[in-house]
């Protein structure tokens, strides 16, 4: 455990240090939220619809962090170390690859908990976000999206050649899923086509619930996006465990 | 006491080629032992292939009587190695370097005062890349010394050192020999081989061409200094030092 902390904690500095994290997925999604506040204020989602705009944006706006650490942050930064022989220094070490990437996904899961919490932080005293369903509900759906997306880019971080390869699938996952996955662009305004070659992401169906348990709506048919999910994070999860690439 | 490390018909192929051929070297425990060789003979191979980081195509390699391929874990708790290009997070400090590896390890030294010992005391709060050259090289000996091992493993030993730091190099580890410690070592400088190393094995592309102690060298190329003897030892036929 103590070995855990301490590489968590080191890795912790380095990543802040290095700053790419704290813009995308801290700063970005927090402006996000703001450009959103000042466009709708405390206005309902539609005509007569009993939450506001704001309160059915919040769950996207929690995927902002969990996209940017899954798909970009946790995956190059499992390559760079591969690159850079530095996992090549641990594997002469007493270190398994499970301690490694069990370091850098806590890492990535920190980022995605302050986020949601920053997001909380403000939008419940400016625009008086509140969630309308159960708050474990919603959590369990957060927790699930973020461990599904995190699962992805660890695969892709233990399976990649190197850091170019790594960046290259990175961006191919990130930019779509982040721009049609209801991140930024709400699903429900997609043509029908679009919408159902997006709900086969992972994070269609995390944000889709998120959405849902926030707002306490009906979440009937939830059993398939959770299903997915858990699929998602055993198969992708075992894989970056046992190919994990050292060098 | 067993031997430290027991290497047996090693090979190694690239390509087809061979780059370690058939490599047979037997190191005792509290010595010193040197692997040279010309620039691509096969050291860091050798070394990588002992160490189980890269698969030989036949032979068996025992590292304190355990075999590196299986029980790894366990057995690199007692091993401590500095790769000749050895690498970092890009933006970690000398203090956190130190630290991420100590925990690692169940019994590992005191890292403060091991960078004391290296002349790194002072830098303990600065960026590893800010570092010179030599001071680095001292850090990841530093790195490899950490784990308080029974054997270590240094690619490269001082390249990148002045004189005189190499000389101190040169006292601390054989004060760490004299402890116990076995260390096997790669080196360009044969001044350093002739001061360090109990025995020494020279590679000539992949082949062990000699093996016993550096008086043994000069004796069988009838040279008084060690450094001719070397030469005329990992020359190929050509002539060239390949």
């Amino acid at each position: 455990m103590k070995r855990f902390l301490t590489l968590l904690k080191n890795e912790g500095k380095l990543s802040i240090r290095d700053m790419n994290m704290v813009i995308f997925a801290l700063i970005m999604p927090l402006a996000v939220l703001i450009v959103l506040g000042i466009l709708y204020g405390r206005r309902p989602a539609f005509e007569g619809a009993p939450y506001s705009f704001m309160a059915q944006s919040f769950g996207a706006l929690c995927a902002i962090s969990i996209c940017a650490g899954g798909l970009m942050g946790l995956p190059l930064v499992v390559a760079d170390y591969r690159e850079r022989r530095i996992l090549k220094r641990f594997r002469v070490t007493p270190a398994s690859p499970a301690l490694l990437l069990g370091v850098e996904l806590t890492v990535y899961m920190l980022y995605c908990a302050a986020s949601m919490l920053l997001l909380t932080a403000v939008a419940v005293p400016v625009w008086g976000v509140r969630p309308g369903g159960p708050l474990p509900a919603f959590l369990g759906a957060w927790a699930l999206t973020m461990l599904s997306t995190l699962s992805i880019g660890l695969m892709v971080g233990a399976l990649a050649k190197n850091s170019r390869q790594a960046g290259v699938i990175a961006s191919v996952l990130y930019f779509p899923m982040l721009i049609f996955s209801g991140t930024t662009l709400p699903v429900e305004v997609m043509p029908a086509a679009l919408q159902r070659i997006v709900a086969l992401f992972p994070l269609t169906q995390g944000i889709t619930l998120m959405k849902q348990t926030f707002l306490g709506l009906e979440t009937q048919g939830a059993l398939t996006p959770v299903a997915v999910m858990v699929l998602v994070t055993a198969v992708c999860t075992g894989l970056a465990v046992r190919f994990f690439r050292w060098e | 006491m067993e031997n430290a490390i027991e290497v047996r018909g090693l090979t190694k192929r690239y390509d087809g080629r061979a780059v370690v051929n058939g490599l047979h070297l037997t190191v005792r425990r509290g010595t010193v032992f040197g692997l040279l060789g010309a620039n691509g003979a096969g050291k860091s191979t050798s070394i990588e292939c002992m160490l189980g980081t890269r698969k030989a195509e036949s032979g068996t390699v025992r590292l304190l009587g355990q075999d590196p391929g299986r029980n790894r874990r366990a057995l690199m708790e007692r091993i401590g190695v500095q790769f000749q290009e050895g690498d970092y997070q890009q933006e970690i400090r000398v203090e956190e370097l130190c630290e991420e590896t100590a925990c690692l390890y169940r019994n590992h030294a005191d890292w403060r005062a091991l960078l004391r010992r290296f002349g790194l005391g002072e830098k303990e709060r600065s960026a590893v890349r800010s570092l010179s050259g030599g001071q680095r090289q001292r850090l990841f000996i530093v790195l490899a010394l950490i784990p308080q091992p029974e054997l270590v493993f240094l690619d490269e030993l001082t390249t990148g050192l002045d004189a005189r730091a190499r000389r101190e190099i040169w006292q601390l580890l054989a004060s760490l020999r004299d402890q116990g410690l076995t260390i096997l070592l790669t080196s360009h400088f044969m001044d350093e081989v002739e001061a360090l190393c109990d025995e020494i094995c020279i590679l000539r592309r992949g082949n062990a061409v000699f093996t016993g102690t550096v008086e043994e060298a000069k004796a069988h190329c009838g040279c008084t200094d060690f450094e001719d003897a070397y030469l005329m030892l990992s020359e190929d036929e050509k002539g060239e030092n390949a």
